[in-house]
């Protein structure tokens, strides 16, 4: 018995001084770094979100590696931590305890909306602003003010597009192709509110399977009624399915939809079918923007590859908080967070933010987006839909 | 049990509670995880190393602790009361699911259990009344243990070591038991259990539960700890995780699961430096020690501790833990 007492003492002893001499250590280490702004980029970097983190992150290095090369933000350097959250919130809570426990002002990302809500509570004890890639509607509805979006919630783009039929296209009556899952239901219900505000005439409502690889049957029936468009509210790989049956079908009723009809992956998967499909996207590379031409050149001569909105919103996500940060004149995580509240952002102010941007109290943002046509493999800009 | 090994695990006792002091809030987590899977490990490893049987359900039944102790957490039933109902309800499930389940065995079970991980994770996913769907269920409170509020991380880490430790002295007693000596009696050589009066399926299918009921345990502590759950963090992904932790650790054995834990959580967070290379780095070194020690890492630490001392013979039965 005795010895097991003094052996504990022991272990106490040893793990005291040693804890003692690591903190000495890293005293040590952490005075020359004090002069540096740490930011913590927490994305999807392996399993199932690795294609849209890798997007954000990389759209998150190049912002800051040119804020760096210009002098960093108010005269001090940034360092960038990326953290893997694999698309899994257990780890990604860990590693924004980790981000946390590393001294970082202010966080980005996660994409995946799972990742968001976990790291949000963390964030929020802390008090950290998070700049996420979500767009999820329940994250800005939580009350939590160290939440800010990069892209404006889902619930915002079908009310844009509907008025947009309404309004330009003179759409009366309309179809509705969706999918029977809640990504489906979601787009349906909002659609189905929309439409009865604009006043269409829903002549067809035809639920589809997730993961269908037959639409000959709706597309059959698609062709049978008399409607002035289709609303199709599919995920990637669906719709390009769906696209290539219209097409072998010969619809020649015009097809409306979200990014997940006209979206790139959706281009390369449908091939010539996709084009004549419309829709509406919050952010395009292909837009006329000077800015995001430019900054999409650039970032394909970095990364060898073409960004997605993913990387658009990491990259904003870099010069947002350089610029709010100079605004406040600290980089100080709460006066960060207070300060966004509410907050318009130009792009003659901050040109890193490539489109005025706002915020409301909750978080949630405000943007200018894009009603597309695609033509010949590529998304072309018809219209500019203003902010809502 | 010898003095040596007294001491040992007394040590080992005070190293983890020592352990957290003094440390970040990230370590402690990655610390709380670690227990936490544990448990879920040590009750895997009652039914593949002890009574043999593949098992690919594990975090299906993680599930249902951690969504029934998040329903009643967040109705405001106590933890402790949550969490017995989960252990319950899975040792339930676990019954049932074995019941008919074990008629089969191997791999025919592994597969009925896989079947069974994939329509739980569908429920979950698709009552979204009940269980939130896809968007899963948020901000389940953290335990008060004798007015002690849990919500900082230490608190937390405390609390799932008492859990971590009275699970580990069940475990421990339940294979000291006749039952244990039981399910040892069966992996090794079923007839020979049958023709000494063993009933076979009743006792397999008790392992079953058993190991259940110490999923449903993890998960009632995942809940109040990630403060977040939903269905895909029970998918089969995640049962195969925890196979492969019981596999690594060294299947049969009692302090298996707990290695194989430590590896499966931390190696990959040791191995992150190497950027986006860590997960081939980590399934190759995975893979090297399935092909040189099927036994895991602890039966390659016996062959190297048999290299050392010639005279110490190994016990058979200790030797012919399952291989996958």
């Amino acid at each position: 018995m005795q010895n097991r007492v003094r052996t504990r003492e022991e272990g106490n002893t040893m793990f005291r001084t040693l804890t003692a001499s690591a903190a000495t250590a890293l005293a040590l280490i952490a005075m020359p770094a004090l002069a540096e702004l740490k930011i913590g980029s927490i994305v999807e970097l392996s399993g199932p979100g690795a294609a849209a983190g890798t997007n954000f992150r990389d759209g998150v290095r190049m912002g800051f590696e040119e804020i760096n090369a210009a002098g960093g933000i108010l005269g001090e350097q940034v360092a960038v931590t990326e953290y893997d959250s694999q698309t899994d919130p257990q780890v990604s809570r860990a590693m924004v305890q980790k981000a946390i426990d590393d001294g970082v002002v202010a966080i980005t990302g996660t994409v995946f909306s799972s990742s968001t809500v976990v790291n949000m509570l963390v964030a929020k004890q802390a008090g950290i602003p998070q700049f996420t890639g979500s767009e999820a509607p329940s994250i800005t509805a939580m009350n939590n003010p160290y939440i800010f979006r990069t892209a404006f919630g889902s619930q915002k783009g079908v009310p844009k597009m509907a008025k947009y039929m309404a309004d330009e296209m003179g759409v009366k009556k309309v179809a509705v192709v969706w999918a029977n899952t809640e990504f489906g239901k979601g787009g349906h219900e909002s659609f189905l509110k929309e439409a009865e505000a604009h006043g269409f005439e829903i002549v067809a409502d035809l639920p589809t399977e997730q993961a269908q690889t037959d639409f000959s049957a709706d597309v059959v029936k698609l062709k049978g009624i008399e409607a002035d468009a289709a609303f199709v509210y599919l995920t990637e790989e669906e719709s390009a399915r769906f696209l290539r049956e219209a097409r072998k079908q010969g619809v020649t009723l015009p097809l409306v939809g979200e990014t997940t009809l006209i979206g790139h992956k959706v281009i390369e998967l449908a091939g010539d079918a996709a084009n004549g499909a419309m829709g509406h996207v919050g952010l395009t590379p292909d837009a006329n923007i000077p800015a995001m031409t430019e900054m999409v050149e650039k970032f394909k001569a970095k990364f060898n590859y073409t960004p997605d909105h993913n990387a658009i919103k990491g990259y904003t996500a870099a010069y947002t908080i350089k610029c709010v940060a100079e605004m406040v004149g600290e980089a100080d995580s709460q006066a960060i967070a207070d300060k966004m509240h509410g907050l318009t952002l130009t792009v003659a102010e901050c040109p890193g933010v490539l489109m005025d941007v706002s915020w409301d109290e909750t978080g949630e943002m405000s943007r200018e987006s894009f009603f597309v046509e695609v033509q010949d493999g590529k998304q072309v800009v018809k219209a500019i839909l203003p902010p809502n | 049990m010898t003095r040596i090994r007294i001491i040992l695990i007394a040590l080992g006792i005070a190293a983890l509670v020592a352990a957290p002091i003094g440390q970040g809030n990230y370590i402690i987590y990655t610390l709380t995880s670690w227990l936490l899977f544990s448990i879920s490990a040590m009750g895997l490893n009652l039914t593949l190393g002890y009574a043999g049987q593949v098992s690919l359900a594990q975090a299906g039944f993680m599930g249902i602790g951690a969504y029934v102790t998040a329903l009643l957490t967040l109705a405001g039933v106590p933890w402790i009361a949550a969490a017995l109902i989960s252990i319950t309800s899975c040792f339930a499930v676990g019954l049932l699911l074995g019941w008919p389940a074990l008629r089969v065995q191997h791999h025919f079970l592994a597969f009925v259990t896989l079947a069974f991980n994939t329509l739980l994770f569908l429920v979950l996913r698709n009552e979204e009344e009940i269980t939130g769907g896809s968007f899963g269920l948020v901000g389940m409170p953290r335990p008060s243990v004798f007015g002690i509020a849990t919500d900082s991380n230490l608190n937390f880490y405390y609390f799932a070591l008492a859990c971590f430790l009275v699970s580990a002295f069940v475990m421990w007693w339940i294979l000291r038991s006749p039952w244990g000596r039981a399910f040892k009696a069966l992996r090794e050589n079923p007839i020979r259990a049958e023709s000494l009066g063993l009933k076979i399926r009743r006792q397999t299918l008790l392992a079953f539960a058993i190991g259940s009921a110490f999923g449903g345990l993890a998960g009632a502590l995942q809940s109040p700890l990630v403060q977040f759950i939903e269905p895909g963090s029970f998918a089969l992904i995640h049962s195969l995780k925890l196979l492969l932790m019981v596999v690594v650790g060294g299947a049969g054995f009692f302090f298996g699961p707990m290695l194989g834990a430590a590896v499966v959580i931390l190696l990959p967070e040791l191995l992150r430096f190497t950027e986006g290379y860590y997960l081939i780095i980590y399934s190759a070194l995975v893979i090297v020690l399935m092909v040189f020690s099927p036994q895991g890492l602890i039966g390659l630490g016996q062959k190297l501790w048999n290299q050392f001392r010639p005279r110490h013979e190994t016990r058979r039965d200790m030797k012919k833990g399952f291989q996958l």
